[in-house]
This record gives C-alpha cells, structure tokens and sequence, in this order.
C-alpha cells in the first residue's frame, strides 16, 4: 500500500523580517503591536489619514458625501466629526497604523465605551459612534470590534479610581465619569495664590478624573495624549 | 566581512576585521576596538555621484567606517531593518538608510511624482549588489509582497523602501471635495504592480499635502 508523500514542511523563512502577502496578512489582528491588519468585506469606518497599506480593491470616501450620507444617519451619529472620518468600501486586507503609537483592537458585544477621539482609529458598522457629553471623547455603542492607539500599552483598571486627565484612554460602562480637585491643596491664602497664579509650585496633580460604580477604565502609560481632534464645547448654558 | 546584526530593535551592531561599511553620517553610538571614521562627500559615489546628488537634492551624509571590533549604530531611537540583497535593487530614501555594506553600489533614480507626494523630491536612492543594507522605519516595518495577482496600494507617508521589479504609479482621488476639505483622507496613494517587497512603517511622515 502506498502511501501519499507527506505534505512537504513549509519552507523555513529565510534569517530576516517575516514577510507577509496578501494571504499570511492577519485577519482583523495585529500584525505588531504597532500595525492592525483589516480583513475588510464591506465597510469601515477610519480616522483620516490612518490606513497606511491594503491589497484588494478599497475605495475611501468621505462621511457624508454622496451615496454614503446615509450613513450619518444610521452608524455614524457625529457631524461634528464627519470631516475627519472617511468609510472604507470594498474588498481586501487593509493595514491600520497611527505614528508607532500601540494598537489594539477591542470587542464590545452589546456594549458601550467611551474613547478620546484622538485614540480611535477605525471600528466596525456593527456599532455606532456618538458624541460623549463630556467634550474630546466619542462614545461607541452596539456590537462590533474598534481599534484604538495609546502611546504605551493599555492598562486596565476598576473603579473607583481616579486618573490623570492625560494618561486616560476611555472607559466602558462607568455610569459615572466626574472631575475630582484636590481641595486640600487649595485651601488657605498660600493656596489660593498659588491655584490663582500657579507660583509656588503646582504640582499638576490636582485635578483627576473620578470613576465609580461597575466598569472598567482604560489608562495609557503615559501623559502625552494623542492629538485631539476638534469636538465642538458642550451646549450653551441655558440651551 | 563586515557583519550586521540587531541589537535588540534600535541599535545596528556591525562586526568588523580590518573592513569597512557605509553609514549614515554621525549615527555612530559606540565602538569596541580599533575604528576610522572619514566622511565620504557625496556618498561615496565619486564626483558624478556627488554632482547627481547635488542636483537631485536627495543628499546623502554618509561616512565609511573602518577599523577591527565592533561598531554600534542607531538613529533618533527609530527601528531598524536588515535587508539581505542579492543582486537585487534596494529603492529606499536616503534618509533612512543607515548602514550598507561595501559591496553594495548606492546611487539616485528618478521616482516620478511619488516622491513628490511624499515630500522627499522626485529622487530616491537605489542599492545595488550583494550584501547587508540596514534601513530605518518609524516603528518596526513591515514587508509585504506584491505578486501580480495581489497588487498592493500604500499611503506615501507610510512607504519606507521596495525591491524587486516592481512598477509604482502614483493614483489620486483628488476632485473637488478634497480643495474644500471633505476629501476621503486618502487621496494620494501609490500603487505598486508587479513582482517585489514593500517595506511599509506604521506611521506617516506628513507629506506635502498635509496629512492626507
């Protein structure tokens, strides 16, 4: 009895980079920790400016514009945020990357998430994107997987917790963002000089951002936030 | 022979006996042993090279460094890449590239208007030959293949070098949404047909047309 010849190993990459094609590309996966590989079979929506290679046959258009408007209406509730977003339409593997900033992806299953605008590169039709009542921030909500930047790795922690304004990324489920002073530090006369004027010595730490009830948050691991995108002050007072 | 290897992602360590490499002027970082490092005016290429470069703008600092032991190489903390040449061509910038071997030839080609889009001129470098070239990327590159059935479309900002027989055309989106600022983001991308590696990194440098 014969026997078919086995399968012949794959060829040992030669010593060197790993080289990827249109196949060996992960599907909806990072490729590094600094580059995300879009499997793309019909839309997402980017950030401008984030796709940095695709194979396949993609086209970018704008939010907004044309056959896609109806979009606005249907995943994509932020006209404010219309003109930096484009939809990616089509067929192939698309590679996502922002500045060799860290990328993750990340799934939210009937969920809703919070994320600085300037950390949210790409997400999935399956959700769709609001603008948080706190300003810079988007909120997220449905079913679907986003990608999202941090410069350093992204931790996660529980409330209640306060967080530095700059090392937050977003946050999911907390029903109870809230700014926290340190008061302490404020009071007295030495103390209204120094909130006043800042002599004295500030040590920057004396406002955070206070989290409490179920959730979790998301931190970077450092201060030097991705650059903001414009998201429009809250409403008038008196609106 | 002169031999290149990673230490760790950021530094080049270049083992040499007596022989010498090409590198980037002023990316040396430390060396063990015995080295000479003499500026080579126009990369190395003689007079004409020295002329090319000059007129193409696409300006090349580089030193040859000589000597026994073992010489580190890194620059501005950005990744580096080893590419292994094989007679084939290297197109890359002059900018990122840091260290090549001696065998290997360097000179300019004449990219088109990619390089224009890109903001690094209508020139780029090519090396040839056998050996090493180590280049740079902001954030470890990633090398992807291109076949004639899977062409593949890279942002200019993020393209870093090719090789291979590869044709580039530069494709544009650009109509009237773009001057008013409501274009895809996209506009300028750079097509490549044929049969090659692209080096992309995961970022964008900002290109002439702002960020696109």
């Amino acid at each position: 009895m014969s026997h078919p010849p086995p399968p012949s190993a794959p060829p040992t990459p030669p010593a060197g980079p790993v080289i990827h094609d249109a196949w060996t590309l992960p599907s909806n996966d990072n490729v590094n920790p600094y580059a995300f590989s879009v499997e793309l079979d019909g839309q997402w929506f980017l950030q401008k400016g984030k796709m940095i290679a695709f194979y396949g046959q993609v086209d970018f258009q704008g939010i907004g514009a044309g056959r896609l408007d109806h979009l606005i209406a249907e995943n994509f509730h932020s006209p404010m945020h219309a003109a930096d977003w484009v939809v990616a339409q089509g067929r192939g593997k698309m590679l996502l990357a922002d500045r060799s900033y860290d990328i993750n992806s990340y799934r939210l299953d009937d969920g809703n998430l919070t994320i600085r605008s300037g950390n949210l590169l790409a997400f999935e039709p399956g959700l769709s994107l609001k603008q948080s009542i706190i300003p810079g921030f988007l909120t997220l909500i449905g079913t679907g997987t986003f990608v999202a930047a941090s410069n350093g790795a992204v931790h996660f922690v529980e409330p209640p917790i306060r967080v530095d304004p700059q090392a937050l990324v977003g946050w999911a489920d907390c029903p109870s963002p809230c700014h926290h002073y340190d008061h302490a530090y404020l009071r007295g006369v030495l103390g209204g000089v120094r909130a006043m004027t800042g002599i004295g010595g500030a040590s920057g730490e004396e406002h955070q951002y206070e989290f409490v009830g179920a959730g979790q948050v998301l931190l970077q691991s450092t201060e030097s936030v991705l650059a903001e995108r414009a998201t429009g002050a809250g409403p008038e007072p008196g609106t | 022979m002169a031999f290149l290897r990673l230490q760790g992602t950021r530094v080049l360590a270049v083992d040499l006996a007596g022989d010498a490499v090409r590198a980037k002027n002023g990316a040396m970082v430390a060396y063990d042993g015995e080295m000479t490092f003499k500026k080579m005016t126009g990369g190395g290429e003689g007079l004409r090279g020295l002329m090319t470069r000059r007129i193409t703008g696409e300006a090349m600092a580089v030193m040859e460094v000589k000597g026994h032991g073992t010489c580190y190489f890194a620059d501005r903390a950005t990744e580096i890449n080893l590419v292994r040449l094989d007679g084939e061509k290297l197109f890359v910038e002059a900018s990122n590239l840091l260290v090549t071997e001696t065998s290997l030839r360097t000179g300019t080609t004449f990219t088109g208007l990619r390089g224009a889009s890109q903001g690094n001129g209508l020139f780029t470098t090519t090396v040839e030959g056998t050996g090493q070239a180590a280049i740079l990327s902001d954030g470890p590159a990633i090398v992807l293949r291109v076949t004639a059935q899977t062409p593949l479309v890279v942002d200019p900002g993020a393209y870093v070098a090719h090789t291979g027989g590869l044709r580039q055309q530069l494709q544009t989106a650009v109509g009237w949404r773009t001057l008013v600022g409501e274009g895809s983001g996209e506009s300028f991308q750079i097509r490549f047909e044929g049969d090659g590696l692209v080096y992309v990194q995961p970022s964008e440098r900002i290109t002439v047309g702002g960020q696109l």
